[in-house]
């Protein structure tokens, strides 16, 4: 009991309740127990990281675009990574955040499309309808305590409509006609909302496409964790197409003549 | 007295998971003698960052109950999501929609079941009650609710809700000598984006909503409850 | 075999769902849930299911995002009750609460309703977590009146009161919060149940929970009797909440027949005028200047 009358009708705090609470963490468990229960780790932190995913609407259907970079905390680990992912003929997800979470998302969304493919009814899998699965399991597994660390972007083009769409670690969702995760999300989305936004459905491929470059070299420029090699992905009514990868070509001359820091001669 | 917050911090703090965040937004609803208004922003942000422009906040449960969900974005869809499944069951069951004062109830007891990990969602309940009562309910993370006239929630709450005081339970005014301040308000003049939703009860006048800007009807026929959905842009910044 | 494999399969789509259902679903449902037996309904046959995060100690998760006294900055602010009364005299029992609830600094709410009308004979009031209350106290309305189906006459306050503080000694340290008095009449006559969180239940004269309780207790002390007449003790109810300087004071009165409620009193025009229409007859500041004029003036340094 918790004798300051000013307290009273208050959570507890252990710190002050030293008598009459026993928390139920410090109680004898006498129910089973797993033996592995040790080897269980859940992901409480990124290991290896993929960085931005970018995506935008335009006239013809979604792009996509994310480098081939997974980091291992600031060491630039892999360099020939894919993170963009085609699941089904009308969806791509692209992938920020744990790059091993991403795997496993990859495999089970491939083994849906598998067990939903023999199914032979007639239906597939869209866009939306993987995204709210996708939702779904990562809500739950937040909820679990036990999140698959990622940032996703969904895009998609299926029955004359395309969709766009971002789920999270935490199970967060919503749409946009631009998208971006990461430092993305910070340097490239004010790009392409001011590209994009009230454009939808005038850009044509190429300005698309010319967008995407800008914005992702940009990114190389100030992101320490990307890589100037990327993938673009286009979702149109033609299905999925995910480039081969590319670099932006950059500019990096002007370092010579910054003067203030680093090893200078004069 | 102990210092309580000095004391909590002395205590080994262990790093882990939060499944909780933070998505911005204001709801508010109000209601009157036949009427209720249900209003919430689309915006969605976390940080200083915006996610989106248009995220709904305010949801129609039925043809007279709309909920607003306010705090965390994954919590609030999801238990929208759940709200709509055991409304659907209900109807499955005993062919008519829950009354609003169950669905206030039922609210009250899926949040309280997660007392011990709470929804971090701030929900209001607006519609019209079966005996054609426009009615306001307003629910805590945890599932304390009550009936009020006016309720607003979010991240403006501490300013709206005073002037919520002020126009709606006329706090802080005195009405002229020999008036009396009017019980109910009369339906009239009442961000990225806005999206109000308005409950009328069974015969009640349209107060003038017919000539509003960008109004939409929601219900296909005009013999019950009607539900009307006004959007609006607000400043972009 | 391929269902087999699924079956027992720890790692792709179906496990994945299965554990997200598992999860989601945190309410057992059965083809009871929706049918009338959804919600409460189903709590007649015992206990609900409460989810509880999978961390280490979950009472500590609580108190992190949920406890503003710690830390002011935390995210989930539940809604708290503050000051309420209640006590027992010749003539049943007066039950006054305050309107006000607090999430962290600021006042949600000011028209709280902190009485909770169990059934028409029992009254629990409100301090602490709001909704801790409220659901408790619905529930234990529902055992109430499955005692009266069972038992063929109302249950007793003790009882009552008994169960309600069971229940919550069940969930001991997993960061519920309440301090209610549980209010009635039975074959005993008037009765007075204080229950608390931590399981605590004291029977007895006078009680006072919350933050303002203290203050209270001041005025209550002073003033009360056990035969106290009705209006005498509806008064001392008034002027005890009036002192824990809260906007509203809600009043009620047990009978032998069921609880009614007296008045819902605006604690400035009892500052002024009183509970009457008599202006200049209230508690406040005035009539302590005058009954002090005794007294000697203070000096000025």
């Amino acid at each position: 009991m918790d004798h300051f009358p000013m307290n009273w009708g208050r959570p507890r705090n252990d710190a002050l309740d030293a008598y009459g609470t026993y928390p139920i963490a410090q109680r004898p468990y006498n129910g089973p127990t797993d033996a592995f229960s040790a080897g269980v780790q859940h992901t409480q932190q990124p290991i290896v990281t993929g960085t931005s995913v970018l995506a935008i609407k335009y006239k013809d259907g979604i792009m996509m675009a994310a480098d081939n970079l997974a980091s291992y905390g600031s060491l630039a680990r892999f360099k020939d990574i894919q993170r963009l992912h085609p699941v089904g003929t009308n969806t791509v997800i692209g992938a920020g955040g744990d790059m091993s979470d991403f795997q496993y998302i990859q495999n089970f969304l491939d083994q849906l499309m598998i067990e939903e493919f023999t199914e032979q009814d007639g239906h597939s899998l869209g866009p939306s309808e993987i995204h709210e699965y996708l939702s779904r399991v990562m809500y739950a597994r937040r909820s679990k305590m036990n999140p698959l660390w990622n940032s996703l972007i969904v895009g998609g083009f299926k029955d004359g409509k395309r969709f766009l769409s971002y789920v999270d670690l935490l199970g967060t969702t919503y749409s946009a006609s631009t998208l971006a995760t990461g430092y993305g999300s910070y340097i490239a989305q004010p790009l392409l909302r001011k590209a994009v936004e009230g454009n939808e459905d005038t850009l044509t491929e190429d300005e698309a496409v010319k967008i995407i470059e800008q914005s992702m070299k940009v990114l190389y420029y100030r992101d320490a964790r990307s890589l100037n090699k990327y993938q673009i992905a286009k979702i149109t009514a033609d299905g999925v197409i995910v480039s081969e990868s590319r670099s932006a070509e950059t500019q990096w001359s002007f370092a010579e003549g910054i003067r203030g820091y680093g090893a200078q001669t004069q | 007295m102990p210092d309580m917050v000095a004391l909590s911090r002395q205590q080994p703090q262990e790093r882990q998971f939060n499944p909780y965040s933070e998505n911005g937004g204001t709801i508010l609803a109000i209601s009157g003698a036949d009427f209720s208004v249900i209003a919430g922003d689309t915006r969605q942000s976390e940080g200083y960052s915006i996610q989106t422009r248009y995220a709904p906040k305010v949801f129609r449960l039925t043809d007279k109950a709309v909920l607003a969900v306010n705090g965390f974005a994954a919590d609030g869809n999801m238990f929208v999501k759940q709200v709509r499944q055991r409304l659907e069951w209900y109807r499955h069951a005993h062919a008519k929609d829950m009354p609003l004062r169950a669905i206030a109830r039922l609210i009250q007891t899926m949040l309280y079941a997660r007392r011990f990990f709470p929804y971090y969602v701030y929900n209001i309940l607006g519609g019209i009650e079966d005996d054609g009562s426009g009615a306001v309910y307003s629910f805590d993370p945890v599932g304390s609710y009550e009936r009020e006239s006016c309720r607003a929630a979010g991240a403006a709450q501490s300013l709206v809700q005073p002037f919520l005081d002020n126009q709606i339970y006329f706090k802080n005014q005195v009405p002229q000598p020999g008036m009396t301040h009017p019980k109910h308000l009369p339906l009239g003049t009442v961000g990225d984006g806005l999206e109000m939703f308005v409950v009328l009860a069974k015969g009640s006048p349209l107060y003038g909503l017919e000539n509003f800007d960008g109004v939409q009807e929601m219900t296909s026929t005009h013999e019950g409850e009607r539900i009307f959905v006004v959007r609006r842009n607000l400043k972009r910044d | 075999m391929n269902s087999l494999t699924n079956r027992f399969s720890t790692t792709g789509p179906l496990s994945e769902l299965k554990r997200a259902q598992a999860l989601v679903e945190n309410e057992e449902f059965s083809d009871s849930a929706w049918g009338s037996e959804a919600g409460f309904g189903s709590l007649a046959k015992g206990v609900p299911n409460f989810t509880v995060p999978s961390v280490p100690d979950p009472s500590a998760f609580l108190r992190l995002h949920t406890d503003d006294h710690a830390d002011p900055n935390c995210r989930i602010k539940i809604q708290h009750g503050t000051t309420t009364l209640a006590f027992r005299f010749q003539g049943g029992v007066i039950v006054a609460v305050d309107s006000r609830a607090t999430a962290g600094s600021y006042v949600a709410s000011g028209t709280v309703k902190k009485v909770i009308e169990i059934n028409p004979y029992l009254l629990g009031t409100m301090a602490g977590g709001a909704a801790d209350c409220q659901y408790w106290e619905t529930y234990l309305g529902i055992h109430c009146r499955l005692h009266e189906l069972r038992n063929h006459e109302r249950i007793s306050v003790s009882a009552a009161s008994k169960y309600l503080s069971n229940l919550v000694y069940s969930y001991k340290g997993m960061g519920l919060s309440m301090g209610t008095m549980i209010c009635g009449w039975d074959k005993t006559g008037p009765a007075v149940f204080y229950v608390d969180s931590d399981g605590t239940r004291l029977k007895g004269d006078l009680f006072s929970v919350g933050s303002g309780s203290t203050f209270a207790y001041g005025v209550l002390d002073q003033g009360y009797r056990w035969d106290l007449t009705d209006e005498e003790a509806q008064e001392l109810g008034r002027r005890s909440i009036y002192c824990c300087r809260t906007p509203r004071c809600l009043l009620w009165l047990t009978l032998e027949d069921g609880w009614k409620f007296i008045g819902n009193y605006d604690i400035s025009k009892l500052h002024y005028d009183g509970p009457g229409e008599t202006p200049g007859a209230g508690y406040g500041y005035d009539v302590r200047i005058e009954r002090s004029t005794a007294a000697p003036v203070a000096v000025q340094a």
